[in-house]
């Protein structure tokens, strides 16, 4: 049971893949890129769920991938033409087996008849086509289609029953449609010499394929090489076997060789084979005994005869096939000659697909599948391995360099090797922004169906790497801003058409590495932040006192308050508060940044800054009454000296530090904290942060030691979380320094402030 | 003292002495001495200091660094509310596990290795009432007196109440 459960985990593993690869295939082909492996690439991808999905008895799923499989198929070929409503339809129609994968995933029952709108619009596509040129559309009629159909059902059975013999089965879910009743099967068997290194005998099992039914079996001796060349152990022979059985199916005789499989090349062609019937019958009749041939084949004798005999009665089929797959005419270096070990049967079906998959595999990026927490294990033991080092860096003062010169370069060398066994772990654990941004292109369409607006989605940069562990935090903040951009920001056809836009909104969302940081932005060319109206509410709701006086950029922050909502009507999109600080909060635990610009009228930029990586986190060393603390690199924006500093007073009594022409409100680590410092107020110094939305706050520290990389450690871990505190972290020197969290201490002296 | 090679994989609360006794490791603060069982027991360490942590109450001594994780140590006689220890390199950190959790107890020293029988184990006597908040029971053993610790209780209440 667990070995299934491992099964359909990496069963939805691949699909979330594959999904994936579906919205990206039809982002460019949305765009106007026709090409051939586009469309197989998406042929491929259905193909697949579809398979998997079979093979779990996801039926809903493989019903409505079938139909779907089968339009594209159509389409590929070039009988259905790939309109703008055909591939808007393919794309409903991901989302819709999206949809089918999550169902079967969480085992939820889709409403029934989901989909059902779209797989009769599929079957209309594909059945009914007047337009066809030069094509028998009699025969489709007749029968393609009714037999798709029935195939279809019959492999659910068989999928269901035998999920190991998924890939046989699909090439007969391929086959071309023959009416069920032809008992006549052609089997070609070839063992290879492991066969016989495992004590295997072809005699047994030609014999157990009598069970079956009638066969006539004719060795193919063509192989043998002259007497001179003959290996001992080598494998020279193979067998045609023509069987005719009423009841055989593909499944049975395949079940034959179960236990030779991947030790023979088989394949099983369903077919009439007279002509072949007759040649063997012939050729049994004047088959010398096996030891003759041995002696007397000094030339293997070619049989071309029973080739050609062979290709003649697979002409019905081909011409079929012919028929069905223009497209395979296009690309005939592919093909395997008719029966050289490829059964015809196989090149009607994806084969040419498989076929590009294999070598995409053998020429592109091989890759593993990894255990998480192992990879998370090695980011760890480099971080710790960087901070050593760093330490021992530390550790060199100027009479050791001068006299242990060999130890100093040592050390050079440790300190690079170091920084590039950091960098390779840290890749293995970026992935491009693409896995999230991918899904954005549903929700948009979603969106803009709720609203009735018109959307469109631009995305650029989704290659930028990042963490796999921010990536994951960012599907929710990104879905909160775009349904905020969508719903608040786009305005409605008609208002942008009478403010002199274009009909049709743009939302744009962006990624973009910047230093030691990865800015995303959504971008919406709506109406801008209406900033009367949020502060109203926001004075209604008491967020903000009457009397005090925001910037338009505190008005634009403002969005962020918790409960913050100004829709007048709650929509099921947005509107009922949650959203906006949800994504504050949720940037701001994986130690990024929230920042918006709003132009009236003209549109509203969200900004995320985000760290690289979880990992190592680039601090200023400070002390405060004797204790180490680290800052956050990235939230400081200078440091002064106190006596430097331009404090003042306000008149509450409150310090406020002057710089620049702005006033910023002043926190004394040590007072902050419960703690006596004996360092004089002139000697100590100013550390001005910036927290969230550009909010300064200057944080006085007693000392500022140096700059270093740290590791984050978590207090939760033994302990429980502390006000003002984002974590701690391990010094060289194996002491405990704490993290510095700037956000929750502006937070916490305005709760004071407030409270006062 | 070799008793304190404690094994990583004894799970919490299997008795080493068998059904109905069970083995205490008795610490000693002043003149009290206490016991917790010493299955719950990781590691005993001497005190080498701690990184104090901000808006915490006064029996939270800080956090220190036990091989790459953060630990934090609670001053036992703090806990009792008989003022804060100033800690020597004589003082002892007793590294026990709670639950899932690792923490320290900042005790003067570790005195024994103690097996008694679970009959011997009587309930605390109602009035103190930190005692019979960070007390389990009260165990004789040779004519001493044993208080044993209920860690969950000791590291319990730590955060400031602001």
């Amino acid at each position: 049971m667990s070995d299934l459960d491992d099964f359909k985990a990496t069963y939805f593993d691949e699909c979330s893949e594959l999904l994936l690869e579906l919205e990206e295939q039809f982002a460019a082909i949305e765009e106007g890129d026709h090409s051939s492996n586009r469309l197989n690439a998406v042929f491929r991808a259905i193909h697949s769920i579809k398979g998997g999905g079979g093979a779990f008895g996801f039926s809903g799923l493989v019903g409505f991938a079938h139909a779907y499989e089968t339009l594209l198929d159509h389409v590929r070929d070039g009988r259905v033409e790939l309109s703008e409503p055909v591939v808007a339809l393919c794309i409903r129609a991901n989302d819709i087996v999206a949809d089918f994968v999550a169902a079967a995933k969480d085992g939820a029952e889709l409403e029934a008849g989901y989909g059902a709108e779209e797989k009769l619009q599929f079957d209309t596509l594909t059945s009914g086509d007047p337009d066809m040129v030069g094509e028998p559309m009699e025969e489709f009629d007749i029968d393609f289609v009714p037999v798709m159909v029935t195939i279809a059902g019959a492999e659910d059975d068989a999928m269901a029953e035998a999920p190991l013999s998924l890939a046989i089965l699909d090439d007969a879910f391929e086959a071309p449609p023959l009416a069920p009743e032809a008992g006549h099967w052609t089997i070609r068997f070839t063992p290879h010499s492991e066969l016989y290194a495992r004590a295997n005998d072809p005699l047994l099992l030609l014999r157990e394929l009598g069970t079956l039914g009638d066969i006539k079996v004719r060795a193919v001796l063509d192989e043998i090489p002259a007497l001179a060349d003959f290996e001992p152990f080598g494998v020279y022979c193979s067998w045609e076997i023509a069987l005719r059985s009423d009841t055989a199916t593909e499944a049975t005789i395949a079940e034959v060789f179960e236990f030779v499989e991947g030790n023979c090349d088989l394949t099983i062609t369903r077919g009439e084979a007279p002509v072949a019937e007759a040649a063997l019958d012939a050729e049994i009749e004047a088959m010398p005994s096996f030891a003759q041939l041995m002696a007397d084949e000094a030339q293997p004798e070619p049989l071309a005869v029973a080739e050609d005999a062979s290709s003649a009665q697979l002409i019905s089929f081909e011409a079929l096939a012919e028929s069905m797959k223009p497209a395979l005419k296009a690309a005939p270096p592919v093909l395997p000659p008719p029966l050289k070990q490829a059964a015809p049967a196989e090149e009607f079906d994806g084969e040419n697909d498989r076929r590009s998959g294999v070598e995409d595999r053998r020429n592109g990026v091989q890759s593993i599948r990894v255990d998480l927490d192992k990879i998370d294990r090695v980011v760890n033991m480099v971080g710790e391995l960087v901070i050593t080092q760093s330490m021992l860096t530390q550790q060199m003062d100027e009479t050791l360099r001068a006299r242990y010169q060999e130890l100093v370069r040592g050390l050079e060398v440790l300190a690079q090797t170091t920084r590039g066994l950091q960098d390779s772990v840290m890749s293995i654990r970026a992935q491009p922004v693409k896995t999230v941004f991918s899904r954005m292109p549903r929700l948009v369409r979603e969106l803009a169906s709720k609203t009735g607006k018109k959307i469109r989605l631009e995305t650029i940069g989704e290659n930028t790497e990042i963490d796999k562990t921010i990536i994951e935090q960012l599907s929710d903040p990104l879905t909160h801003m775009i349904r905020n951009s969508a719903d608040h920001g786009i305005e409605s056809p008609e208002k942008r058409l009478a403010a002199g836009k274009s009909e049709s909104g743009a939302i744009r969302l962006s990624a973009e590495q910047a230093g030691g940081n990865i800015l995303i932005a959504v971008e919406d060319d709506g109406g801008g932040i209406n900033r009367e109206r949020v502060l109203q509410v926001a004075r209604d709701r008491g967020v903000v006192g009457p009397e005090q006086a925001l910037s338009d950029e505190q008005i634009d922050q403002l969005i962020f308050a918790p409960g913050f909502s100004t829709a007048s009507e709650i929509s099921d999109i947005s509107g009922r508060g949650v959203g906006m600080d949800v994504v504050l909060s949720n940037i701001k635990k994986i130690g990024g940044s929230v920042h918006v610009k709003s132009w009236t009228g003209r549109g509203t930029r969200m900004t995320l800054r985000l760290p690289l990586t979880l990992a190592v986190l680039d601090v200023m060393l400070v002390k405060v009454a004797g204790s180490p603390y680290v800052i956050p690199l990235s939230s400081i924006v200078e440091t002064i000296q106190c006596a430097r500093a331009n404090f003042s007073r306000m008149p509450t009594g409150a310090q406020v530090l002057q710089v620049r022409g702005e006033y910023v409100q002043v926190v004394d680590l040590a007072s902050r904290f419960e703690m006596t410092t004996e360092v004089e107020r002139d000697n100590r110094f100013v550390v001005l942060c910036e927290a969230e939305g550009g909010v300064k706050v200057a944080v006085i520290v007693d000392d500022i030691i140096g700059q270093q990389q740290v590791v984050i450690k978590s207090l939760e871990e033994n302990f429980q979380s502390i006000e003002g505190i984002a974590g701690g972290t391990i010094l060289g020197d194996g002491n405990v320094a704490l993290i510095v969290d700037v956000q929750g201490l502006k937070s916490t002296t305005t709760a004071h402030k407030s409270a006062a | 003292m070799e008793a304190l090679a404690f094994k990583d994989d004894m799970s919490s609360g299997a008795s080493v002495a068998g059904a109905n006794s069970m083995q205490l490791i008795a610490f000693s603060i002043g003149e009290q001495t206490y016991g917790v069982e010493i299955t719950t027991v990781r590691e005993i360490r001497a005190w080498n200091g701690a990184t104090p942590l901000p808006n915490t109450r006064e029996f939270v001594r800080g956090v220190i660094n036990l091989r790459g994780t953060i630990v934090p140590i609670f001053d036992l006689r703090a806990r009792f509310g008989e003022g804060v220890t100033s800690p020597t390199k004589n003082h002892v950190v007793v590294v026990m596990s709670v639950g899932e959790k690792w923490v320290g107890i900042l005790v003067d020293a570790v005195s024994d290795i103690l097996t008694v029988a679970k009959t011997d184990i009587h309930n605390v006597p109602e009035g103190n009432s930190i005692d019979t908040e960070l007390l389990n029971g009260i165990v004789t053993h040779e004519s001493r007196m044993v208080g044993l610790i209920d860690l969950h209780a000791v590291v319990s209440g730590a955060k400031m109440d602001s």
